[in-house]
């Protein structure tokens, strides 16, 4: 029986111990990334010779990379990139997917086939390989591999919203208000959206995570963020010949990336379980 | 049953149909072409031209693409445009090669996922399963690509206990060949090891909560009888369906690992075609990909459906 | 029974350990060596990547040779002599050598291979060579004239070109491309794409003694971490084109010898001389005054390189050493205010992918253009999209180039505003160059010739096409066991003299 959402929000305000940890930790890192490179006493692309691959020291923390440039610094400016990846193709997926999977949900028959078949289709293909299919055609940038990621999730999001529509299009006060004449768009924006945004909220949140890492494994394979630009998964992949003389270069990146990824997933387990009792039965 | 499997089968084919004409059309799109990777950097537009010719490139479209289905449909995958030969020799050596790494890999997991699982399941709440539980939540946080090569550092470079290159046919001894899959396999296993072991930790928990089990241990069962005969089967449903889907990340955690580790299997084939437009040879190679992709899917309903007579989507079975 | 299954399992295990360590008492005589990529076409005229040259290298000869001093040697042919004209060129071939198949090599394999170079369909990138030539007289057996269109002092010369390599009469090129047949060293076995090429020695080799080694394995290995972590642990014995970046750490590796030579394979910034701001020349001067070029070499290529301003090989006799490479930004601005912008300008410069020392020299140059008012976006594009793309058409990008064997082709192509290169690049004119490098190709002594090409070089940095970056070195890393064996500057692997002890 779905219940409207608010009375329980409000009488639930002793927030789950990891989605405080995890909020705070990741307010703490879009803080970094906004503001610590203006921090820096560094500018971000400057190049220097004899600066060249110094371990972590007083003057630079995380010591500097082939270029001379200070590693923390670039480290810093690459979460933005990174960031903007996950949450920007996850707002893309949801876009994208959720109208497919509200149209596929409600309408069904033949629309609900095509839209199927066409995401049968892309799900067959691997995510990696997907990215790098959609990348090939085009020269890739930030934008472009944003979007290419966020296309690769498109189907999940739309067969979620296409399984939570068809639960919420069965409900009584659904057919209720079909019977009342109302359009459809007042039915699925009024009545089956706001019960089914929990559960695509909560899949979206998930998804970030993987945006990040399929973002920064595209930006590894050279077909995301382009250099001189500072991007986790790029500066990895160019640290790779130093990765035994010099592995602060690979390493830093790494650590920043398992560190936020770590963060996004305590603050989505602990969105989950607070939005967690108003799922029972709901699960899908 | 057997009209279920047919009717799969039916759009395991169009999927790979419709897949094709994608990919076609990917070719199509791309700037320049096959004729300009073969030869090279400073070819003449006169020898290019010359060259798209020889190649058929200049057929329109759909003339190209029929001559391919049609080589196809007769079993004929075409040669490789910018190898120099026939597809089918490069494909399936290394389709045989990836099969070697992708397989060993998923028994790992499937098997030490499993066990993980079940050992902190069982264990709720306390130490092991705590210690458990952490590990695998870092484990997803880690990308497959920053490990491979945190890996090649530490074991290949730093302890020099295996090698970094990937493959050694097994004409050259059992154990050098098996040497060299050390590590790709452990990056592979690393990759997915940390969702299929908190899958089925959670269903067991699920299952061990449920009335069936309550009923069992009501009944005097050892806790040991209630998890082998009773927990177990309905907990590994859900798992059995994400190994299915495991398949398909592996195969994209075996393009980066065969990329890291120089291993000649389908990934890095298909990251070639892809660098060279060789249509013929991405075709074959999106095929392959497909074909598993989806068969493997297909088995994974099929077990699900043997294991659990009411066919069901979902997850743990509250038997 | 579990006892006698573990003692089987422990036997095949120690069998499969020795079977791998079998030759470690006498000396080895198998060398494994890496490349980067697939070899696709075996028949040399088709050739086109290094991979190829160096199978090449392994399974063919050539009418002449280069040693790694860069003078020509006999290979196939004995002795050259030509008329007054230099219009005639008389090779007396060598006797008594075999192809892999069995057949004797003579005059009329000669003129078969060339007749297949210059054919158009076959689009080899040495056609316009084979063009070059009326027509092959072979008076007998062990002797072909080539007689040709334009007198050419320097014929033999390039006669060393990695796609002139001998073919025989009689073998379609189908069956060259699956089973190639050469007069080389070394015999093909067997390929398997992605993974290794084999070939094995040719025991009727002309060249007494040699090869030392019965087979050779080349393991396509495309990954520079790979390549290295393989050398170190000895999973191979040659690592072919070390990366410059881990030169260094190879060197302090005990059991690791690093060989780097000089060559004249070169880097440069071009610029499209018909498209705005680099119309003007001072602006393209304006670039050249920006540019450390002492420090590219540090960033691109670790120090393995030396600044130049020119194709010509830096230890030529015609290179002019006074010219030289100061930065000065100053300068530089003044000039772009002189051609008509004050502030600079905005522009973007094409880096190809996969090419790490023109990206990395990229990622210095935009730096060091911000001075001078020049901001640069890099913008990478991969080769599949360069030659449609970029090549020729694009304002502003960064490419490289192999050394040529005389000084003619090492400029003439490039600068001349008939050059084939030069139309696919800076589309270049200028007049006085045009009428140095005509000059110089009709010079009849070495010592005009050389003033002629000094002259040009100063014109060349004058009426800058582009910018000349430096010239780079090609280095090969091998197991100290190894011996005979040095780097070629022309980055083949020449493998007749090496062996193991």
């Amino acid at each position: 029986m779905a219940t409207p959402l608010t009375p329980s929000l409000r009488a639930r305000w002793r927030l789950p111990p990891g989605l405080a940890w995890g909020a705070g930790l990741l307010v703490l890192i879009v803080a970094m990334a906004v503001v610590g490179p203006h921090l820096s006493p560094y500018d971000l692309d400057a190049i220097s010779l004899e600066e060249r691959l110094q371990p972590p020291s007083i003057q630079h923390w995380l010591g500097t990379d082939e270029f001379g440039r200070d590693v923390l610094s670039r480290v810093l400016h690459g979460a933005r990139s990174s960031l903007l990846m996950g949450f920007g193709a996850t707002a893309i997926s949801l876009l994208l997917g959720v109208p497919l999977g509200l149209a596929a949900g409600y309408y069904r028959g033949r629309i609900d086939e095509i839209i199927m078949r066409v995401i049968d289709v892309m799900i067959s293909i691997p995510p990696v390989i997907l990215g790098l299919l959609i990348l090939s055609v085009t020269t890739p940038s930030i934008g472009k591999t944003m979007f290419a990621v966020g296309l690769v999730y498109v189907p999940i999001m739309t067969r979620l919203t296409r399984s939570v529509t068809l639960e919420a299009a069965a409900e009584e006060f659904v057919q209720a208000a079909r019977a009342r004449g109302e359009s459809a768009a007042y039915i699925l924006f009024s009545e089956i959206l706001p019960n089914a945004w929990p559960a695509i909220i909560i899949e979206a949140g998930l998804r970030v995570t993987f945006a990040i890492l399929l973002g920064a494994a595209l930006s590894f394979l050279g077909l995301g963020v382009q250099p001189p630009a500072s991007d986790w998964g790029l500066m990895i992949a160019e640290a790779r010949p130093f990765i035994d003389s010099a592995p602060w270069i690979a390493c830093a990146p790494g650590v920043a990336l398992c560190v936020t990824v770590i963060a996004i997933n305590l603050a989505g387990d602990g969105l989950r379980e607070w939005l967690d009792p108003r799922l029972q039965g709901r699960q899908s | 049953m057997f009209a279920y499997l047919v009717k799969r089968l039916f759009y395991v084919a169009t999927t790979v149909a419709v897949m094709s004409v994608l990919i076609f059309w990917i070719t199509q799109v791309m700037p320049g072409n096959v004729a300009y990777m073969i030869l090279g950097d400073f070819a003449a537009p006169e020898d290019i031209a010359t060259l798209e010719a020889q190649l058929g490139l200049n057929d329109p479209a759909h003339v190209q693409y029929l001559r391919w289905a049609g080589g196809m449909l007769r079993g004929d995958m075409g040669m490789s445009l910018s190898m120099n030969q026939p597809v089918s020799a490069v494909l399936w050596g290394a389709v045989g090669r990836s099969a070697i790494l992708a397989g060993i890999s998923i028994v790992l997991v499937a098997a030490l996922g499993i066990w993980l699982g079940v050992y902190g399941g069982v264990r709720r709440g306390r130490l092991a399963d705590r210690i458990i539980s952490i590990g695998t939540y870092i484990n997803i946080a880690i990308p497959e690509f920053f490990w491979a090569i945190v890996v090649i550092m530490l074991f290949a470079g730093y302890l020099n206990w295996f090698p970094a290159t990937g493959y050694q046919g097994i004409e050259h001894g059992l154990w050098a060949w098996a040497r060299h899959l050390v590590l790709p396999v452990f990056t592979l296993v690393f990759g997915l090891i940390a969702h299929v072991s908190r899958l089925t930790r959670s269903s067991v928990i699920d299952v061990m909560q449920s009335q069936y089990i309550r009923a069992a241990r009501a009944r005097g069962l050892t806790e040991r009888r209630i998890v082998r005969e009773h927990a177990l089967r309905n907990a590994l449903l859900p798992t059995v369906t994400v190994l299915a889907i495991d398949v398909g990340v592996l195969m994209g955690g075996v393009v980066v690992a065969e990329t890291i580790f120089s291993y000649p299997g389908l990934g890095r084939t298909l990251i070639y075609a892809i660098q060279q437009m060789d249509m013929p040879l991405l075709q074959a190679c999106m095929m392959v990909v497909t074909c598993i992709y989806a068969l493997s899917n297909l088995a994974a309903d099929v077990t699900y459906a043997l294991l659990n007579p009411r066919i069901r989507y979902g997850n743990a079975a509250d038997a | 029974m579990m006892k006698t299954s573990l003692l089987t399992i422990c036997l095949a295990l120690t069998l499969g350990m020795t079977g791998g360590h079998a030759q470690a008492a006498s000396p080895k005589r198998e060398l494994v060596a890496t490349i980067n990529s697939n070899v696709n076409f075996f028949y040399p005229g088709r050739g086109t990547t290094a991979e190829e040259y160096n199978f090449g290298m392994l399974v063919f000869n050539g009418l002449v040779g280069i040693a790694p001093d860069l003078t020509l040697r006999p290979e196939l042919a004995e002795s050259w002599t030509s008329n007054e004209a230099a219009t005639e060129w008389t090779f007396h071939l060598r006797r008594g050598v075999t192809f892999h198949n069995g057949k004797p090599f003579t005059a009329g394999d000669v003129v078969h291979t060339f007749k297949l170079l210059a054919d158009p369909e076959l689009a080899s990138r040495a056609r316009s060579t084979a063009e070059m030539i009326d027509r092959i007289d072979t008076p007998d057996e062990h002797t072909a004239i080539f007689v040709l269109k334009e007198p050419y002092g320097a014929w033999p010369s390039m006669l060393i070109e990695r796609q002139l390599k001998i073919v025989p009469e009689g073998v379609s090129l189908e069956e060259m491309a699956k089973h190639p047949v050469g007069t080389g060293p070394f015999v093909f076995e067997s390929y398997t794409p992605g993974d290794r090429v084999v070939v094995r020695k040719n025991p009727n080799y002309w060249e007494a003694g040699l090869p030392k080694l019965d087979r050779v394995t080349l393991r396509i290995m495309p990954e520079d971490a790979a390549k290295i972590a393989a050398l170190k642990a000895g999973d191979v014995d040659v690592l072919w084109n070390v990366p410059l970046e881990s030169i260094k750490a190879l060197e302090a590796e005990p059991d690791i010898i690093v060989d780097a030579k000089a060559t004249g394979t070169w880097d440069g910034i071009v610029m499209n001389n018909t498209q705005k701001p680099f119309d003007d020349v001072r602006v393209r001067r304006a670039v050249l005054k920006a540019l450390d070029k002492a420090q590219l070499v540090q960033f691109a290529l670790f120090g393995h390189g030396q600044p130049t301003h020119t194709p010509i090989p830096p230890n030529s006799p015609a290179f002019a050493k006074s010219l030289g490479f100061a930065p000065d930004v100053a300068g530089a601005r003044a000039l772009l205010a002189e051609a008509g912008y004050p502030k600079g300008f905005a522009i973007t410069l094409n880096v190809p992918v996969g090419r790490p020392t023109r990206e990395r020299a990229a990622v210095a140059i935009q730096q060091m253009l911000a001075p001078a008012g020049i901001q640069v976006k890099l913008e990478r594009v991969p080769y599949s999209r360069w030659g449609a793309t970029i090549s020729g058409k694009a304002p502003f990008y960064m490419d490289g180039y192999l050394a040529r064997p005389t000084l003619d082709t090492a400029t003439y192509p490039w600068y001349h505003s008939s050059g084939s290169w030069n139309n696919r690049m800076w589309h270049f004119k200028s007049e006085r160059i045009d009428r140095t490098l005509d000059q110089a190709r009709r010079a009849t002594s070495e010592k005009e010739q050389h003033e002629l090409y000094r002259t040009f070089q100063r014109y060349a940095l004058e009426d800058a096409p582009g910018v000349v970056m430096y010239s780079i070195n090609v280095a090969t890393a091998y197991r100290k066991a190894l011996k005979g064996y040095e780097t070629h500057p022309y980055s083949w692997m020449d493998l007749r003299t090496a062996y193991f002890e």
